[in-house]
């Protein structure tokens, strides 16, 4: 449950965090752009324990101060929702065998209710305020817990030039937790779990999503599941497909073609009467086949944005200007009909489509795509840009 | 007024089968009245589309044919850009015409929602009244029928409330309940089944009509007699139309014109606010006019201003200069009729008609042999009007025939007219000037080395090229092997991956511009005029030839009488790049490949060739044109041997016509511009043509004079550097590689084992080498093009034409192969016109060598001369045996120059007498870092001064080095105080770190971009401790322009206030302007941009339009470009005074902004001549004067009402007048000072 609905009087104990201004509570932050000022409705709940007695504050203020409205992190403070969590990804497990990896636990009650369960938990916090907390709660697990100053969601910024912390390279985290490859078609490795980044929530998921499709980043350690907290609105947009077409967008498509996605929880945020959705996004293991790999995959990103470009345009129009392909042959063989529009095709739809197209022997050239139209990959440029200083 | 009321509704000319609901609405708009159906037939549409095919046809012939067919089908679309309609009006206007337009008009009470919605409108209007047209035509039945139709129907729309939008129009409209709606739904339905049939038929005629070549358009279908809103001149039509047509210019006309215009009552500020709103309509239609002149379509662009005419709104649109358009039409024709109901229109329009509307009636008159008595009317109304006979042979601009017409028409009246004097052309004044100028004393302007045939042929050829407008040359490539496939010039230029929609739209559309232009003047005679006069202007630059006294090419081409030809605009940025998006499509319609290339031709489709595609970047959806990959292929094995060049882009084979205005001069018969100027930007035209035309001569002479130098091709090094470009090239020397030297990306189909992490891996390598063999790609084809063209011209004399940029620095207009270019482009050019070395010449080439090798940059000429040489035997061993022998050159700053300078010693010295060589070299000397020259001898700064040589000095002096010192006195007090980061910088304080920031500063460099350049630096060093990066540049970049500050106090005290007053002015919401010493008026072209979004089909194209005047400055940019830009304004001034002292001289000059080029025996006359013009521009009160204007030209004379403007206005003026004080430095030691250009 969330602070405004523990209804928990208001507690000071994490004022002076609080003073520091650069996060805010799930619920009432998303409700407001200003922290500062809802300070005094805040509270924190009750089992949250006495965390860093002395938080330096005052060498943060100038960094604070530049990322205070861009940068917020959702933090769960609600014990309820953490057990209900931690019980869910447990499932049917007597201990959850996966190792967790839980993004900016904050004052870590869901890290807490993580290990209570049995399991083994990498907490992954971007704000150093709370490190020396994150660490006194693994004091006695005998290594069940291990706390790195990391941002997950900055996880292989682009861009050349050092990567300053919490910014991370992928492969220095998995070095330093001793994580081998596992084979895309094996088991899951790891699960990673945590709240979306309020404001980013779009711009993660493309950058996840890049990641899945060109194996690459965490991807490239294996099927890495994702339980995420996510706001209704963007997980409806996630699931759309063409029940729903205005909310059908390109996103919707790589995420359902590549993953296969569960609701694990609902929670109602009582201020602003908001949705969140605790979902497990698991990439299937038969994502990748001869026609769609890494190599090919831009392609098939470029295919879907293109359809999507003019949603309402017919299907044969946008191939004819995605490939030198016979356009109606092609819309034969994945059994479609001239009139069909974009928003009338299934995700799987686009991904046998794209297979169609490039498993056509008789051409040398199946698309018009080119690498070098793009700006490579322009989306990630907006985490590289981020660095501080 | 009451006419209007009083014409009867003419509904036959409204609807067509008239059972839209939409029509309806429509129908009860008055259409004007066209009188003369006596050969119905032709419709709008049809006559719309015609002329503009027509006009297509005429500005690009290669299209034409394609072009007719989708006009045909865009006839519409076309038609809705000229039609004006649902547009907002003047208010006072709609007050009045409220009532008379019709429910559809009341009924768009918010025009900006409509528009849209009006432009569906008006296609489906127009379709409707083309059918009716059409339908008159076939039967009158039909008609009388659609008039109970029309009569019935506005019933219906009334009870709908008379405003149904046309969006409901469509089938299925939004569950209306009422019955009547489902009904009409019903009829809908079925209607837009008719009328689509008909729509297919009507294409199809207007096909048919489109591409039968001949045709031409019947004057009698379209408008001819107007419908006039003043009652009088209502009558006095009538009038005209009852009687024969001479008559009435005697009877009615006479009171008729007396009349005083109606206009003059429109306030003043809404006429200003309509102007700028209207300006590109308005230019849209005037180019539409023109066009359909040039196309012998007179009596379209008849009906075009009589329709706009007779609606209210759109009279609005119309300007005088529109009128004029279409009466020098008819002029041309004798139409006299014709001509005297646009007259009547100017005059209902409100106008007063100016010379061009007297000078066209006289012609017409001329040319129909009137009358005595009616041509002595129209002079004394002219005298009336206080228009002076004389002035039509003077300031009108008219071609030999139609003067000869005008001429004719007077004689017959004044047969003692005598036409006047020529008025002696405005001298400037300028104290600046005032040398050039003079009529006395030493005059030796230059003369070209040819003889006047010669010339005469070069010129002969050059007009051939630019009638052609293309000009293919043949490219160095190794050619691999020959293909017969016929390309597009267009296609060929398209790189593989693809090329955005917008830029190959405009860039079409700026391309049939030109070529509009030059059959503009082939049609109109000017062709032959211009011969005629430039082979009389010869006779100034012939060597064979004298002229009777010294004449400046301008001043010689104007004294020969040149009539200026009329002025041509260039069409508004929409409507090129509306023409441009037409052509594109047309060429992606247009253009096929077999789908299969390896099988023989009749046996596989066709496929298209170019595809419409999206690329995404962030947010954006961008469209790009792409060929097909197989052509891609093809082409790069077909290995093209010619590369094609619009004629622009190629040197000019003879000397460019003299600057004489801003919008003459340079090509032949391409339109230039005197002032470049991002597309569409039109303040600087404006400025320029709004200023006294004496006060530009020194810009038009320089620039005449930097056109008029001849270059050649130095063929040796040419070999030298085809020979690498065709081997494997040599990136080091920048001759770039060909792209198979380039690792090919990995193609091979992968093992089925490859996982996907390797996978993933390999694609991203594969991007990697993609991307790497674009951008070799890039440069090889720029490279391509520079040595084509080289070797294109390689036997040739060639020039140069020039313009300016907004500040007055100086470019040679084509853009490939000139001596802006870097090191390697600069080495293949040299005068065409050789000079003998005389005395000193060749220690100016040895020391030029060492000046370009970069070793003994701190050491006085003498050393530099010793060190040559020194190192003679290099210097020779280079000239003989470039490739194979020491290469002493290579390890040049600018090794292909210094290899050209060493061929050029080694010639010299092998002579009998070097004194005696004739030397075609270029020297150069360079300003040392000429900004901050600037600024300190407008600070008087004697530190500063020192430092950039402007003191006289034995030595060299290096600003870089001292402004280094300088901060690492700074940097040691620091460390001694115990700052950190000064600790750690100790021994990396270097003249490299900190000379791009130095150099930069000047040019506006902030402090974050300061520390972007002192980070790399130091980044590029290895021993320094990357973790101080930030730290450490964040220190440095404060220290240098401490220093900066310390050493140039006086200057940095200049460029904030620059800074401060551009601030204050943008904050006041004006563009800032001034005026340079040499009387150049400047505007910054910064302003917010508006994006704009029009055209359909392919796509939607967006483009920012900064033209408009009334655009908000943008203030960051003015304030930040005001210090940088007015420096340059500054130096190009220099740059000018130099090159008009040294063509006074006689001297061979040309520029590259602040490098000064002459033939060696002539450097030390331009050294001196450069340093007594900058003392003279600096001796002027320069800061004084720029204050002074901006004074005048910024702070209202009149008390401004509110008071946060007054306070404005009044720190504003504070500020500009608070002039900063100059030190004490004394300018003319510059005089003295050997280093200050070396």
């Amino acid at each position: 449950m969330w602070i405004p609905v523990a209804g928990l009087p208001p507690r000071l104990t994490l004022s002076s965090l609080v003073g520091a201004g650069r996060f805010c509570f799930l619920g009432a932050g998303a409700a407001t752009r200003k922290p500062l000022q809802a300070r005094n409705r805040r509270g924190l709940s009750d089992s949250a324990p006495q965390l860093c007695p002395d938080p330096d504050f005052r060498k943060s203020p100038s960094r604070v101060k530049s990322k205070s409205t861009l940068d917020f992190s959702r933090y769960i403070t609600s014990r309820r929702l953490a057990e209900t969590m931690a019980q869910l990804v447990r499932g049917k497990e007597k201990k959850p065998s996966h190792l967790f990896l839980e993004c900016n636990p904050g004052p870590g009650i869901l890290t807490q209710a993580l290990l209570e369960v049995g399991a083994k938990v990498v907490a992954l916090e971007s704000d150093k305020t709370f490190l020396p907390h994150l660490e006194s709660l693994g004091k006695n697990l005998d290594g069940k817990l291990r706390v790195i100053y990391c941002d997950f969601f900055r996880m292989d910024p682009k861009g050349t030039g050092a990567i300053k912390p919490p910014a991370m390279a992928s492969q220095d985290l998995f070095q330093t937790l001793g994580l081998e490859v596992v084979p895309w078609k094996a088991g899951i490795p790891l699960k990673v779990i945590g709240a979306l980044p309020i404001r980013s929530e779009r711009k993660i998921l493309w950058k996840l999503i890049h990641n899945l499709y060109s194996c690459t980043s965490i991807y490239k350690y294996g099927r890495i599941e994702l339980n995420v907290l996510i706001y209704e609105k963007e997980f409806q947009k996630l699931m759309a497909d063409p029940g729903n077409p205005d909310l059908y967008q390109v996103l919707s498509v790589l995420w359902q073609v590549a993953c296969d996605i569960k609701v694990l929880h609902k929670e109602l945020l009582e201020p602003s009467q908001e949705k969140l959705y605790f979902i497990q996004i698991t990439p299937y293991r038969n994502l990748f086949t001869d026609n769609l790999t890494p190599m090919s995959y831009q392609v098939f990103i470029h295919m879907v944005k293109h359809c999507f470009g003019k949603r309402k345009c017919r299907l044969i129009d946008h191939l004819r200007s995605l490939t030198p392909l016979d356009a109606k042959d092609i819309l034969r063989q994945i059994g479609k009909k001239k009139e069909d529009k974009v928003t009338n095709l299934y995700p799987q739809d686009f991904k046998q489509l794209f297979e169609t197209i490039q498993s056509s022997k008789d051409y040398a050239y199946k698309w018009l795509y080119d690498d070098r139209l793009e700006g490579s990959t322009a989306e990630f440029c907006i985490f590289r840009s981020k660095n501080l200083h | 007024m009451p006419s209007r009321l009083r014409a009867p509704l003419h509904s036959g000319s409204c609807s067509s089968g008239g059972s839209l609901p939409a029509s309806a609405s429509l129908c009860g708009r008055r259409r004007p009245r066209s009188y003369n159906f006596r050969q119905p037939g032709r419709t709008h549409a049809q006559a719309r589309a015609a002329a503009a095919a027509a006009a297509a046809a005429a500005a690009a012939p290669e299209v034409s044919c394609a072009m007719a067919v989708l006009w045909g089908r865009g006839a519409a679309r076309f038609g809705r850009g000229l039609w004006p309609c649902g547009r907002p009006g003047l208010p006072a206007e709609e007050g009045t015409l409220g009532g008379l337009c019709g429910p559809r008009r009341s009924s768009s009470a918010s025009p900006r929602e409509d528009r849209r919605k009006d432009w569906g409108h008006v296609e489906l209007l127009e379709v409707l009244q083309a059918r009716v047209r059409q339908l008159q035509a076939e039967s009158v039945s039909e008609v009388t029928v659609n008039r109970v139709d029309v009569a019935r129907l506005p019933e219906h729309g009334s009870g709908d409330g008379g405003c149904q939008p046309p969006t409901k129009v469509q089938p299925g409209a939004q569950g209306t309940p009422s019955g009547l709606f489902v009904q009409w739904a019903k009829r809908l339905d079925k209607d837009k089944q008719i009328q689509q049939k008909r729509r297919q038929r009507l294409e199809k005629q207007l096909q048919k009509r489109a591409q039968n070549p001949g045709f031409s358009t019947d004057a009698k279908r379209l408008h001819v007699e107007p419908r006039l809103l003043s009652k009088q001149l209502t009558t006095c039509l009538q009038g005209c139309t009852q009687e024969v047509a001479e008559s009435p210019w005697e009877e009615q006309l006479a009171q008729v014109l007396q009349e005083a215009p109606r206009k003059l009552s429109l306030d003043k500020k809404l006429g200003q606010r309509l102007k700028t709103r209207f300006a590109n309509r308005q230019q849209k239609i005037l180019a539409f006019l023109k066009c359909c002149l040039l196309t012998g379509h007179q009596s379209l662009a008849h009906h075009l201003l009589v329709t706009h005419h007779s609606r209210g709104r759109s009279q609005e649109l119309l300007t005088l200069d529109m009128y004029n358009t279409v009466m020098l039409g008819w002029a041309q024709q004798g139409a006299f009729r014709e001509l005297l109901y646009v007259f009547i229109m100017v005059k209902d329009a409100g106008f007063s008609p100016d010379l061009v509307s007297y000078a066209a009636a006289l012609q017409c008159m001329g040319r129909q042999d009137q009358d005595v008595a009616t041509i002595k009317r129209c002079l004394e109304q002219m005298s009336q009007e206080g228009l002076k006979l004389q002035e039509i042979f003077t300031a009108v601009p008219l071609c030999k025939e139609e003067r000869a017409a005008v001429l004719r028409a007077v004689l017959k009246a004044k047969p003692t007219f005598k036409l006047p004097e020529r008025p002696l052309s405005p001298v400037n004044n300028s104290k600046l000037l005032r040398d050039v100028y003079a009529k006395d004393g030493p005059v030796s302007y230059p003369k070209l080395h040819l003889p006047l045939d010669t010339l005469w042929d070069l010129f002969k050829q050059q007009l051939r090229v630019e009638l052609a407008s293309t000009v293919c040359v043949k490219s160095v490539e190794k050619p691999v092997a020959q293909s017969k496939e016929v390309r597009r010039a267009a296609l060929q230029a398209l790189p593989a991956q693809g090329e955005s929609f917008m830029g190959l739209a405009r860039d079409l559309g700026a391309r049939t511009f030109s070529r509009h232009e030059v059959q503009r003047q082939q049609f109109s005679g000017q062709v032959e005029a211009l011969k005629r006069h430039y082979r009389q202007y010869l006779h100034l630059l012939a060597a064979d030839t004298e002229v009777p006294e010294p004449y400046l090419p301008r001043q010689y081409w104007e004294a020969l009488g040149v009539s200026e030809p009329p002025q041509e605009q260039p069409w508004p940025l929409p409507v090129q790049v509306e023409l441009g998006r037409l052509l594109a499509e047309i060429l992606v319609q247009a253009t096929k490949m077999p789908s299969n290339l390896a099988k023989p031709r009749n046996s596989s489709r066709l496929v298209p060739l170019l595809y419409h595609v999206y690329s995404f970047r962030n947010v954006y959806q961008i469209g790009f044109l792409k060929p097909h990959p197989a052509y891609v292929q093809l082409l790069a094995t077909a290995a093209e041997p010619t590369v094609t060049f619009e004629a622009v882009d190629v040197p000019m084979l003879c000397p460019p016509l003299p600057w004489t205005s801003p919008h003459t001069g340079a090509f032949l018969l391409n339109p230039t511009k005197l002032m470049r100027a991002v597309d569409g930007t039109m303040h600087h035209q404006r400025l320029l043509e709004n200023c006294p035309p004496a006060a530009l001569h020194g810009a038009l002479d320089t620039l005449t004079q930097l056109g008029n130098c001849a270059w050649r091709v130095n063929g040796r090094v040419l070999d030298l550097v085809l020979e690498l470009f065709q081997d494997k090239g040599c990136p080091k020397l920048s001759v770039p590689a060909p792209p198979s030297e380039v690792a090919a990306p990995h193609e091979a189909p992968l093992p089925s084992s490859t996982g996907l992490v390797d996978k993933a891996e390999l694609r991203r390598e594969l991007a990697r080498s993609l991307k790497e063999s674009r951008e070799m790609h890039s440069l090889r084809a720029d490279a391509l093009y520079r040595l084509s063209l080289a070797d294109h011209l390689r036997n040739c004399v060639f020039w140069l034409p020039h313009n300016m940029d907004f500040r007055g620095r100086t470019y040679p207009c084509p853009p490939h192969f000139n001596h802006l270019g870097n090191d390697l482009a600069r080495a293949l050019l040299e005068f065409a016109q050789g000079c003998p070395l005389g005395p000193h010449g060749l220690d100016w080439l040895k020391i030029h060598v060492v000046n370009l090798t970069g070793l003994k940059k701190r050491e006085p000429l003498q050393v530099r001369h010793a060190f040559a040489e020194e190192v003679m035997d290099d210097i020779l061993d280079s000239a003989d045996n470039p490739m194979t022998g020491r290469k002493w050159w290579m390890g040049s700053e600018e090794p292909w120059q210094t290899l050209a300078c060493c061929m050029e010693i080694a010639k010299a010295v092998r002579t009998s007498d070097p004194a005696a060589y004739i030397s075609h070299l270029p020297v150069h000397q360079d300003g040392s870092c000429n900004g901050l020259q600037h600024y300190a001898a407008l600070g008087r700064d004697s530190v500063g001064a020192a430092s950039v040589n402007l003191e006289p000095s034995d030595v060299p002096q290096d600003v870089y080095s001292d402004v280094a010192a300088q901060v690492e006195v700074f940097r040691r007090q620091d460390a001694r105080r115990g700052s950190r980061v000064a600790q750690v910088l100790e021994g990396f304080v270097t003249r490299k770190v900190v000379k791009q920031t130095v150099m930069t500063v000047v040019y506006g460099v902030t402090r974050f971009g300061g520390r972007l350049q002192i980070e790399k630096r130091l980044r590029e060093m290895s021993d320094f401790p990357q973790e101080f990066l930030w730290d450490a540049s964040h220190y440095l970049v404060r220290q240098v322009f401490k220093s900066l500050q310390e050493m140039f106090s006086g200057s940095r005290a200049i460029q904030h206030w620059l800074t401060e007053s551009a601030r204050l002015i943008s904050h006041m919401g004006s563009a800032v302007e001034w005026v340079t010493p040499l009387g150049i008026p400047i505007i910054q072209p910064y302003h917010q941009e508006v994006k704009v979004k029009g055209g359909r089909g392919l796509q939607s194209v967006s483009y920012s339009v900064n033209a408009d005047s009334s655009l908000k400055p943008n203030k960051l940019k003015q304030r930040n470009g005001f210090p940088p830009n007015f420096i340059h304004s500054l130096d190009s001034t220099h740059m000018m005074l130099t090159a008009l002292h040294c063509y006074r001289e006689g001297l061979t000059f040309v520029s590259v902004h602040d490098c000064f080029w002459t033939h060696a025996a002539h450097v030390p006359i331009m050294n001196q001549v450069c340093r007594e013009q900058f003392v003279r521009l600096h001796s002027q009160p320069i800061l004084q004067e720029l204050s002074s204007f901006l004074v005048s030209r910024f702070c209202c004379s009149s008390r401004p009402q509110k008071l946060s403007q007054r306070l404005d206005d009044s720190k504003l003026r504070e500020t500009l007048l608070a002039v900063p004080k100059p030190g004490a430095f004394d300018l003319e030691r510059v005089k003295h000072s050997t280093f200050f250009f070396s």
